[in-house]
């Protein structure tokens, strides 16, 4: 699955002078255990993880992890680039087994900072990074170019990371240029029962995308430290469209219909709704992609009525 | 005094909470409609002309107005729902909480999320109704046997909570992303889209307070004492019974619609006691609205400034903050009936030789669960038996562990039967002290402001909050010379604060959520060798010392004047246990987390095996918790494996079903 990215035309740009000055640097931070794998694409090294948007990236590098935390989830809720079926199940995310992950003999544990806790006792096995992509000060896309190259390296996949990423940001500008200049601005929310959901703002993935596809967001106001509000649906009355990302809980769908007041909304009368499939909403650079592009069709085709929330 | 307390009556508070509401609602209707200004008459028709009036105008038509309905019902029901509860079970901090109704629901409602989310399409409130109903069947079936004693429902509902917490906790942690939508229901938000919720509810409170003013008179029997009732010719079961369903039918049909607002109920029939309404009927008529506009007062509130915070801050939560202190100021203003003479009664069975003998006994069932938590364990091939070759795993993975379970449920242990004989109530353990709630509350404050946080600074965090609680505890009680039950009032109050705070930190979805819960539930997950041996060290050395204090812990149970013409000065005394169960709790809830609840049921179980007397008491109970958290951790990684549960939900799970064995058989 992820070899599908691999495959596509690349084209060679902008940021190989940064790897340039990067890699001497990086280099020499890292010589005392660079040891015998000398940046050759050959050698694989195992690496292990417990985050879902690292475990992704290693995946869009075109390297499979040796076992991955809660990996049925990992299915369920980031979806693609899939997990291979022989990817091991390290159990929970904040508590993987640590039996499990020592008889695995990994060269490289992957955390980020949500689970630094994990640290000390990790490192007792094996080598462990902590790798920072959701800061809330800092532009997200370059957090996410970043954390490509810094993965690509630990995973001695440094040639193909440029690849990788002008590849994704290939797809987003495609997904621009395909579309009309002076879209109204968009809500992007995830249903968390009839009369709740999670909205997304600054330093979300999803407004990062869209800011990129040239478009606002419609929230403007606070989130949490990782870009999104819980609020009532009374508070979606802005103008634009509403942008629906799945899964939508059993019976939400069901329950909007006799709900008087979601019919009233601006963008329910108007028929501004538009629908997404599940993308991973911590995710790195393949879910941005998959998040541009699914959001770029959706405004392209018809827009959704509200009837069309049933249908699965 | 006495004669202007009983013309005092609850109608100035309500009044003044009645034109704060208008107030605000009036505030809140100006934002929301600019436009509206003063022409009340005739703004429906005229107003809505622009789309965006008329948006506005829905939003207070189909949103504000159900939201300000809705919060006056609620309120209404739960405290309706309190009043009733309170009379039956003759108990002043009874709530239709403390009878399992809620997480009865709550659990109904996950298992069917996760199981069977056909049923949910037909409408939750019908799963939260039979959840709390099957739990609330369970609590009485346990109590049965004693006639529906208050103490003994108390005691069941207690058990029922905790166990069907623990299950839902299970579930939580491996489920977080399904649960989103349930954790806002557990926090209860008064949302409203529609006047369904509105339809749904008020023709069921009508019912209900019909039904409680046909019941008020026979209730009132209940103020006499069982005999005199019985007399009478009440039938004192069938009448518990009848008022107990009520309040459930309420309590269940208010919760399952806004989810669970907390404090309301314990809160409303408490405060318009105190203010005056004495007599049963007066009660139920004030109660109800009172609690009706204690919630709007609490919603308008947080409708007007929630929305400068980046949280959900749904309104059962915050009741449920703002109580806890109020409960803390009304402490020393209840009028108890003093009950733990009476309950220290089961504590003093004659005392039972031979039962000594089970010391030995259980010996060997520690160091069995010992061997077995070990050397015997699941893999990705199947059930191994390892041996010396896989030492250095064992050494370094399991061995820490097991000892820092052992410990802590050594810890719990000696904390919980000091506390149980010292207050003589069988309800009591450093849980429902608080300590333990105390700790986690500086732990969830941490984690909910670093972003990243760090083992050293969560032990810090920990001991700070542990001893600001004890500091708290003894402040309050000081004065009553830490009289058991305001002890445990104090404690419950303490620990009706982290409630709502977990329950806030859930509903808004944090990331951390898996790690906060894993680590509340009672992980040993990040212990190593040096934490271990300092754990069991030190409760070795705990054990040791447990002589020193058993001629005290014999002596208090018999009752205050008793202890005192025996010598014991009963005040220092029961200061300086208090502050070594202090620090016994503060050192095992760093290593297991606060919900372990080995602290209440390890003494109950040394107590069913026959220890009666203090010393063998304490060394049963210290061998039975340790017995229980060191099975609960070697449960916990094997039953899911690879997924490890948190050993301190194992024991609760394992403790819970063999106290309700217990509990029936008695």
């Amino acid at each position: 699955m992820s070899q599908t990215y691999l495959r596509q035309q690349t084209v060679f740009a902008a940021s190989w002078p940064r790897l340039l000055v990067a890699l001497p640097i990086l280099t020499l931070l890292f010589w005392p255990c660079a040891g015998a794998a000398e940046s050759s694409d050959s050698f694989a090294p195992r690496i292990g993880t417990v985050d879902w948007t690292l475990a992704e990236t290693l995946l869009s590098l075109g390297v499979v992890p040796v076992g991955v935390a809660q990996t049925r989830d990992y299915q369920a809720w980031v979806g693609k680039p899939a997990l291979p079926d022989e990817v091991v199940d390290l159990g929970l995310r904040a508590q993987p087994n640590r039996e499990l992950i020592a008889s695995l003999e990994l060269d490289q544990f992957l955390l980020s900072p949500l689970y630094q806790t994990l640290e000390p006792t990790l490192s007792r096995m094996t080598r462990v990074t902590t790798l920072t992509t959701y800061r809330p000060e800092a532009d997200l896309w370059q957090n996410l170019i970043d954390t490509t190259h810094e993965v690509a390296r630990i995973a001695h996949r440094e040639t193909r990371a440029s690849k990788v990423v002008n590849e994704h940001r290939e797809r987003i500008d495609q997904v621009r240029q395909q579309l009309p200049d002076n879209l109204p601005p968009m809500l992007v929310i995830q249903f968390i029962d009839s009369r709740h959901v999670r909205v997304y703002g600054k330093g979300s993935l999803y407004e990062m995308v869209m800011n990129r596809l040239g478009m606002d967001n419609a929230w403007t106001g606070s989130t949490n430290l990782w870009g999104y509000a819980t609020i009532g649906i009374e508070e979606l009355t802005a103008p634009g469209y509403l942008v629906l990302v799945d899964p939508i809980p059993i019976g939400v769908s069901d329950e909007l219909d006799q709900n008087r007041l979601w019919q009233m909304l601006p963008a329910v009368r108007q028929q501004r709704l538009l629908r997404l499939p599940a993308v991973w909403s911590f995710g790195g650079l393949p879910s941005a992609v998959r998040f541009a592009e699914s959001l770029g069709h959706a405004l392209q085709t018809t827009p959704d009525t509200h009837a069309s929330l049933k249908d699965s | 005094m006495t004669t202007l307390r009983l013309r005092m009556t609850p109608a100035p508070l309500c009044l003044c909470l009645a034109l704060a509401c208008t107030a605000l609602g009036f505030a809140i209707l100006h934002q929301a409609l600019p436009g509206l200004a003063l022409a009340m008459g005739d703004w429906l028709p005229t107003f809505a002309t622009s789309q965006t009036d008329r948006m506005a105008l829905a939003v207070v038509q189909y949103s504000l107005l159900p939201r300000i309905t809705m919060s006056i019902l609620v309120g209404a029901a739960l405290g309706l729902a309190g009043v009733l509860m309170q009379q039956v079970l003759r108990n002043p901090i009874a709530s239709p909480t403390t009878l399992g109704v809620a997480s009865g629901a709550q659990l109904g409602l996950l298992v069917a999320t996760l199981y069977a989310p056909g049923l949910l399409v037909f409408g939750g409130e019908w799963v939260a109704l039979a959840g709390g109903g099957l739990s609330l069947m369970l609590v009485l079936s346990l109590s049965w046997r004693q006639r529906l004693a208050p103490v003994a429902v108390v005691l069941s509902g207690l058990v029922v909570n905790l166990y069907l917490g623990a299950l839902s906790t299970v579930l939580i942690l491996f489920n977080q992303e399904e649960f989103r939508g349930l954790m806002i229901w557990a926090a209860g938000s008064m949302a409203q889209n529609s006047w369904d919720d509105t339809l749904h509810l008020l023709p069921r409170l009508l019912v209900a307070i019909a039904l409680a003013a046909l019941l008020a008179r026979p209730l009132k029997l209940l103020e006499l004492n069982e005999s005199n009732a019985r007399s009478l010719g009440a039938s004192v079961r069938q009448l518990r019974l009848t008022g107990l369903g009520l309040s459930v039918f309420i309590t269940a049909s208010a919760v399952s619609l806004v989810g669970i607002v907390g404090f309301v109920g314990l809160a409303a029939p408490a405060i318009v006691r105190l203010m005056g309404a004495r007599t049963l009927g007066q009660r139920l008529i004030w109660a109800p609205v009172f609690g009706g506009l204690l919630l709007l007062t609490t919603d308008l509130l947080l409708l007007n400034y929630s929305g400068r915070l980046p949280s959900l801050v749904p309104t059962g939560a915050m009741t449920g903050l703002l109580g806890a202190p109020l409960l803390l100021w009304m402490i020393p203003r209840l009028a108890l009936e003093g009950s733990p003479e009476g309950a220290s009664a089961t504590m003093l069975q004659a005392a039972r030789t031979r039962a000594v003998r089970r010391l030995p006994q259980l010996m060997v069932v520690l160091t069995a669960a010992a061997a077995l938590a070990l050397f015997v364990s699941q893999s990705p091939q199947g059930w191994t038996l390892d041996g010396i070759d896989h030492w250095s795993a064992i050494a370094q993975w399991r061995l820490p562990r097991i000892l820092a379970a052992a410990g802590a449920g050594i810890l719990l242990a000696l904390a919980g039967t000091t506390i149980q004989r010292i207050t003589g109530n069988p309800m009591a353990s450093p849980e429902v002290l608080g300590i333990s709630a105390g700790t986690a509350i500086g732990l969830i404050v941490t984690i909910y402001l670093v972003a990243s946080v760090s083992l050293p600074l969560l032990i810090v965090a920990g001991s700070v909050s542990a001893f600001v609680t004890l500091a708290i505890l003894i402040l309050l009680n000081r004065r009553s010379g830490f009289q058991a039950d305001r002890l445990l009032l104090t404690g419950i109050a303490i620990a009706a604060l982290f409630d709502p705070l977990r329950s806030i930190f859930l509903a808004n979805g944090d990331p951390r959520i898996q790690q906060m819960i894993a680590w509340m539930s009672g992980s040993t997950y990040y212990v190593d060798m040096t934490m271990g041996l300092s754990a069991i060290v030190f409760a070795v050395i705990m054990m040791a010392l447990t002589p020193l204090v058993a001629r005290w812990l014999d002596l208090l149970p018999l009752g205050r004047a008793t202890a005192l013409g025996l010598g014991v000065r009963v005040n220092r005394v029961r200061l300086a246990l208090l502050a070594m169960v202090a620090v016994l709790t503060a050192f095992a809830t760093l290593i297991v987390g606060p919900l372990s609840f080995a602290g209440l049921l390890a003494p109950h179980m040394a107590r069913m095996l026959g220890l009666s007397r203090a010393l063998p008491h304490l060394l049963g109970a210290a061998m039975i918790g340790a017995i229980l958290m060191v099975s609960a951790d070697w449960l916990g990684r094997q039953m899911l494996f690879p997924q490890e549960v948190p050993a301190g939900l194992v024991s609760a799970l394992l403790g819970g079903a063999y106290f309700m064995w217990g509990l029936r058989r008695h």
